[in-house]
């Protein structure tokens, strides 16, 4: 469910300028299931659809790998994949390596073993840091690969502005969203750009939203098939992801 | 002959305290008081790390962490400044690091010098770390804050359908106080009050606040190599400014917001701080972190905040002394006019 809530917002620093807010609640409906999207970024811009057409065609064309290609392919083992997908972890920043996990997983144990060594067999520091030990790939390569991506889908253009999904109520929130100066009513385009994985394959979402300061908060679902309301359009972008097999990704 | 002695014996002591005057005049300012000025053309030039050493040799006990836990050795000084280390018989270069500066005082102060202004200020971008560790839920120990993202609408505790998950989160570095801040009222800025504040005998708890990292503790869980910027690269965290004491005061528009208290606890940091999570550098931050709308979403459904509002513009249309908004706010904060952020909700 994308719930759209644009509200008028004053303050003492915007009493020259609309300012508005959105409110974006991600459960995106994939045929007739309910698909959580979590701790994913949507970005804001301004304009709609065909004013940000060169972006989304950089978006269309692009290439996505899933994570669990990444990893795979930066041959991770299964225990460190399975360590990520846990918890639906993207990097091993997410969530605290426990000492169970160093024995578990043998990337942790490595560089575990490797922080004994350096931090004078400090066992507290070598657990806690043991981020600071693993390989860069597996480290950060899969954050570097996705802000490459980024990078390239902007090629230059400053988003308004960005934000997350939450966990648990799975809304991000766009606030301070200044109107151009004199408009009453603006087209802005909300994307989360970079593919967002459900079940093996990458959905990015493109949604325009025309506004004005008396709007009422609507409700906008992403779905696939993409299914347009009363004043808000989307485009959907799907594209199979590669699978690891065998310690290689193929594209499907 | 025994004149002889005399003479040289005076002549050398001429010649040393020649030197000491020579070398002395020729000292900056700062080194005449034996401090350091990380701002002088000469220091600025240089890398940090060519300096401070990261670990310092000593971390092991001084911080239990590797660790820039002492002040750079005397090489580091030395190639530029080797006469004044021979300034007299107290060099006034010493007093930098040296408690007793002189050939046998070998105490040094703690570092960094708590008693000395600052000459760099933070920096560290929200925005990107939400990425990592933004969005989090720990399990749950009754009343241990436990962080869940919520939306500005009103959402039912609990909030978890299944188990929750456990991620790292913003108390990694912003831990519950458990000594009381010294706080003060954040003062609207271009804005007048319009009364004297009533006597008011709110007094908060520790646990209303958080705390800010003070050391590199929590940075080089991740950044103490590897990860750019690493411990090494000071100059990417660490930004020269003009020098300035910190007060270590707290200073909030509501200093009555308890973040313990359970409707409180029970969210995420990202529901209240949104403005922070999109900053990438706290100097540039002008409004307050946590947006009026953060609040409104829970606390405008029982009128809570339109009654106060309503008690104001009511004072105000009878020319009586201006009602005094106290739900939120001490009356230090209270007593201004009220924002266009808080009308019309």
């Amino acid at each position: 469910m994308l719930l759209v809530l644009l509200a008028p917002l004053g303050s003492t620093r915007a009493e020259a300028q609309n300012l508005g807010a959105i409110e974006i609640s991600g459960r995106a409906k994939i045929g007739t299931k309910i698909e959580k999207i979590t701790r994913k970024r949507f970005y804001l811009f301004r304009g709609g659809l065909e004013a940000n057409r060169a972006m989304l065609d950089r978006v269309k064309a692009s290439a996505g790998v899933s994570r669990d290609c990444f990893y795979c392919r930066a041959k991770a083992s299964p225990e460190y994949i399975a360590w990520l997908k846990a918890e639906n972890c993207e990097s091993p920043f997410c969530r605290e390596i426990t000492a169970d996990d160093i024995t578990k997983v043998p990337e942790f144990q490595a560089a575990y073993q490797k922080g004994l060594k350096q931090f004078r067999g400090k066992t507290d520091i070598a657990q806690k840091w043991v981020t600071t030990n693993l390989p860069p790939e597996l480290r950060d390569g899969f954050y570097r690969q996705e802000k490459t991506l980024l990078d390239t889908l902007l090629a230059g253009a400053k988003p308004l502005q960005s934000s997350m999904t939450d966990i648990v109520t799975i809304k991000a929130i766009f606030i301070d969203i200044a109107l151009t100066a004199g408009k009453t009513s603006e087209t802005f385009l909300i994307s989360n750009l970079v593919p967002i994985e459900i079940g093996g394959k990458g959905y990015v979402w493109a949604c325009e939203l025309p506004n004005g300061p008396n709007a009422k908060p609507t409700t906008l679902q992403p779905t696939f098939p993409v299914v347009n309301k009363s004043g808000q359009k989307c485009e959907v972008y799907v594209r199979d992801l590669p699978v690891c097999a065998g310690g290689s990704c193929e594209a499907k | 002959m025994r004149n002889g002695y005399r003479i040289a014996f005076v002549v050398t002591v001429a010649a040393f305290a020649a030197v000491s005057f020579f070398t002395t005049a020729s000292m900056t300012k700062a080194q005449k008081k034996g401090g350091f000025s990380h701002a002088t053309a000469a220091h600025k030039k240089q890398e940090c790390g060519s300096c401070h050493k990261n670990p310092t040799a000593n971390w092991v006990t001084a911080r239990g962490f590797p660790d820039v836990a002492d002040f750079p050795g005397h090489v580091a000084c030395f190639a530029c400044h080797k006469s004044d280390f021979f300034a007299g018989n107290k060099p006034a270069i010493c007093a930098g690091c040296h408690v007793n500066p002189g050939p046998r005082g070998a105490g040094r102060f703690p570092f960094p010098a708590s008693n000395r202004q600052h000459e760099f200020s933070t920096i560290f971008p929200h925005s990107v770390h939400q990425d990592i560790i933004a969005s989090n839920v720990t399990r749950p120990p009754v009343a241990v804050a436990h962080y869940v993202m919520a939306s500005f609408t009103r959402t039912p505790l609990p909030l978890f359908d299944d188990k929750p998950p456990t991620f790292n989160n913003c108390a990694i570095c912003h831990q519950t106080r458990t000594a009381l801040p010294k706080s003060v009222p954040r003062i609207p800025a271009a804005m007048q009050p319009l009364a004297d504040p009533a006597a008011d005998d709110f007094a908060p708890k520790p646990g209303f606040f958080r705390d800010l990292p003070q050391g590199h503790a929590s940075c080089f869980t991740c950044h103490f190599q590897g990860i750019k910027p690493a411990g090494t690269d000071c100059a990417s965290c660490h930004k020269l400014t003009t020098p300035y004491t910190d007060t270590n005061e707290v200073k909030r528009y509501s200093l009555k917001f308890d973040h313990q208290q359970k409707d409180h606890s029970a969210r995420d940091c990202m529901t209240c701080h949104v403005r922070i999570s999109q900053n990438a550098d706290l100097r540039t931050m002008k409004d307050a972190d946590v947006p009026f709308m953060a609040c409104a979403s829970c606390h405008n459904h029982g009128d809570d905040l339109a009654k106060e509002v309503a008690k104001r513009n009511e004072t105000a249309a009878a020319k009586q002394p201006a009602f005094q908004c106290t739900y939120c706010h001490t009356p230090a904060i209270g007593r201004f006019p009220v924002p266009a952020s808080h009308q019309g909700r």
